[in-house]
């Protein structure tokens, strides 16, 4: 966080902001990211995910702030970021009459790669994320998630220190994902820097080790993070019997307001992880058969929900994202994924 | 630098295959050729009714045809190149930026001077791929004699650049403009305030502005008989032919001589006027060329406002075409210097608007 701190490599961001006319579409972000891990950069639509990517990747001149791209100011430095940066944008573009294979090469070609160099690399790629059958066809009959793959090829043909992923998922099917984050989890075991941006909050928890939530342009502050993580979340239990579940925690001492009724399950707020370790020793003890027992929102998102409430909360002039009514607890859809698509519909 | 020449044939090669290839393109060069060839099978059948050396015709190639042909070729790719270009550069930046492709290209270690001057060499030599196909047809116009190669030359280069204008200004007004469709629109409306606007302009011009012209002139009359006032007509064949008195006439001109300057900015007049013209034993241009730079430079003399015309003696032949043609100014080079003033300066525009890291951007423009 602080700029005292010196990487030679990573992403060190503080103070940055960013205005488009009267728009402020980034106001006040501050984290670093260091190499070897993966961090996600959460927040809703609009929040200025994708305009801080885009000065990170030395598109986009800051009004103010301070960046450092593997130690280099992508202004001042600009083809040193641009060498070690790989971007993988959240709009969807491509060479259409262009092949796969020569979408690749063309792209190691522009970054100064020889002709040979830049076939094998391409090859390599295309194998990687997949696309071997499409290799030869022309990018404009790919599918979306097809293009999606070939995007992320594009952004790793120069082996770049610093992966930036916007919203990498998004078209995904289930086993490109999980393709996705073991190719990310490899990248950043091989020293790299990756920073990730989603609003899928699920997808990101399995995948990163540090998270930074945005929220209006500003990064939360470490202590709100902190507090938003403690604060108390909804378990998910299941039991064949939910009726004797219900009695159960009702005799526990669980008061009525904080159980909330899910279809074949119960979803009970608990205030920390012991309580819950607590709360299972005792539902056990009292003979009920318990198939799950498990928190009802990921860690990411708990926290992100929590950040987004409580912001709700101090700010009065701007409508919240997301409202949850305190009372009950979220159901299994994860809130975020029924906002509106991306405000950038281009 | 050959780094950046390598970035620059990326680019260059990028965008051919991008734009250029494809069935459509051949099929407009299919037509093209097709055209070019009808054009030069009438006109060696209309010179092929003139007897060599015939009335009108030079002696020294005209008879033949050949230098109507290359001229006429000439200007069909000139025509062809300037309709073709603006299509295939005027979308060269802010087409990319609408397909997302743009970003993705520069965050690459390619320059924004590598992606412009890339793309502006892609649209020049796909406008210059008319030039190539046309070049059976020029070769037979050189056959058919009486061409000489300063002409061939000459034309030949003035032809290239001014598709090379036509290219830079079509790459510049797509990297100012944000929408695809209004820069081709802008870059057809320069092509056409070149080529036809600067002719309306200057034709307007000259209608407007005109001046008084207060002659003298003496005529023969007949000397009447009865001592009478003498009148022209009818002649009395009895009667004496002498000098009458001098009368005075009265009538406007228009002023096209205070608007030449804005001929010079027009394509087909600038590579007509930078053309060394050959002249007959006459001492009459003998190609298309010549017979428009003839037109072209005589216009530049201002009209005798006081004309003395005296027909009672022998009365001065005016200047002939080779005179007129040297003594009056080459405007070619002012309107070359135009020219590439003007695509420079678009292309210049367009590098400070798509420059990255950007700071200002338009209103409206996402970067991705
Ligand atoms: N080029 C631009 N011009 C004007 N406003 C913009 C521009 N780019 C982004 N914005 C605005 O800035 C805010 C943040 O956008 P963005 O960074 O795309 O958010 P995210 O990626 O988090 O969804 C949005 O309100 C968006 O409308
Ligand atoms: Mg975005």
């Amino acid at each position: 966080m602080s700029d005292t701190q010196s990487f030679s490599g990573g992403i060190v961001v503080s103070g940055v902001r960013r205005a488009f006319g009267t728009v402020y579409a980034v106001r006040d972000v501050s984290f670093t990211a260091e190499p070897g891990t993966v961090t996600a950069l959460i927040g809703p639509n609009g929040s200025g995910k994708t305009t801080l990517m885009l000065m990170l990747a030395s598109l986009l001149r800051p009004d103010a702030g301070r960046i450092r791209i593997a130690g280099h100011d992508p202004l001042t430095a600009t083809s040193a970021v641009r060498q070690a940066v790989g971007w993988m944008p959240d709009v969807l573009g491509s060479w259409a009459s262009l092949s796969v294979r020569s979408t690749l090469e063309t792209t190691g070609r522009l970054y100064r790669m020889d002709r040979m160099t830049a076939a094998a690399r391409a090859a390599e790629l295309i194998a990687l994320v997949g696309l071997t059958e499409l290799a030869d066809q022309p990018t404009r009959v790919l599918s979306r998630g097809q293009k999606q793959r070939l995007s992320l090829a594009r952004a790793l043909v120069h082996d770049p220190e610093v992966l930036l992923l916007d919203e990498p998922a998004s078209g995904l099917d289930p086993v490109a994902r999980i393709e996705l984050r073991r190719l990310v989890r490899r990248v950043a075991a091989e020293g790299k820097t990756v920073l990730v941006s989603s609003h899928v909050l699920a997808e990101l928890d399995e995948m990163a080790d540090a998270a930074v939530y945005i929220e209006h342009g500003v990064t939360a502050s470490t202590d709100r993070v902190a507090g938003a993580k403690r604060s108390a979340r909804a378990w998910r239990i299941r039991s064949s019997d939910l009726l004797g579940l219900e009695h159960a925690l009702l005799s526990i001492g669980v008061a009525q307001a904080e159980i909330t009724r899910d279809r074949a399950e119960l979803l009970v707020a608990v205030g920390s992880e012991t309580a819950a370790a607590e709360l299972l020793r005792r539902i056990v003890a009292s003979g009920l058969p318990i198939s799950v027992f498990a928190p009802a929102v990921g860690d990411l998102e708990h926290t992100f929900l929590d950040l987004s409430r409580s912001a709700a909360a101090v700010s009065v002039t701007r409508a919240p994202i997301t409202t949850m009514p305190t009372t009950s607890m979220p159901i299994t859809s994860t809130p975020t994924d029924s906002i509106s698509i991306d405000g950038d519909g281009r | 630098m050959s780094a950046f020449w390598g970035g620059v044939a990326v680019i260059l090669s990028l965008e051919l295959r991008q734009r250029v290839r494809g069935i459509a393109w051949y099929v407009l060069l299919g037509v093209f050729v097709f055209l070019v060839a009808i054009v030069t099978v009438l006109l060696k059948l209309a010179f092929s009714f003139y007897p060599t050396g015939g009335e009108g015709v030079g002696d020294s190639g005209g008879a033949s045809g050949g230098g109507a042909i290359f001229s006429a070729v000439i200007y069909f790719v000139l025509l062809l190149g300037t309709l073709v270009a603006p299509a295939l550069s005027g979308t060269a930046i802010n087409g990319d930026r609408d397909s997302g492709t743009l970003a993705t290209t520069q965050v690459t270690l390619i320059t924004t001077g590598q992606l412009l001057l890339g793309k502006f060499l892609a649209a020049w030599l796909a406008a210059l791929a008319f030039l190539a196909a046309a070049l059976p047809f020029l070769i037979y116009a050189a056959i058919q004699g009486g061409i000489d190669w300063a002409t061939m030359i000459v034309s030949a280069l003035v032809l290239i650049f001014e598709l090379g204008i036509v290219a830079a200004i079509g790459v510049g007004l797509s990297g100012i403009l944000n929408r695809p469709l209004f820069s081709i629109v802008v870059s057809y409306l320069v092509v056409a305030a070149l080529s036809v606007g600067t002719l309306i302009a200057f034709g307007l011009g000259g209608v407007v502005v005109q001046s008084q012209v207060v002659g003298t002139e003496r005529t023969f009359v007949n000397e009447p008989t009865d001592g009478s006032a003498g009148s022209e007509l009818p002649v009395n064949p009895d009667a004496p032919m002498a000098c009458g008195p001098p009368t005075v006439v009265e009538s406007t001109v228009p002023r096209f001589d205070h608007f030449w300057g804005i001929l010079v900015a027009n394509p087909y007049v600038l590579l007509a006027d930078a053309v060394p013209t050959q002249f007959d034993t006459n001492s009459y241009p003998v190609d298309l060329f010549g017979v428009i730079k003839m037109g072209v430079r005589s216009v530049q003399i201002a009209p005798d406002l006081h004309p003395v015309n005296d027909y009672c003696k022998d009365f001065a032949a005016g200047p002939n075409a080779k005179q007129i043609i040297n003594s009056t100014a080459p405007g070619w080079a002012v309107g070359m210097a135009l020219h590439l003033l003007l695509a420079l300066g678009s292309l210049f525009w367009a590098y400070r608007r798509t420059r990255t890291p950007s700071g200002k951007l338009p209103t409206g423009t996402r970067i991705a």
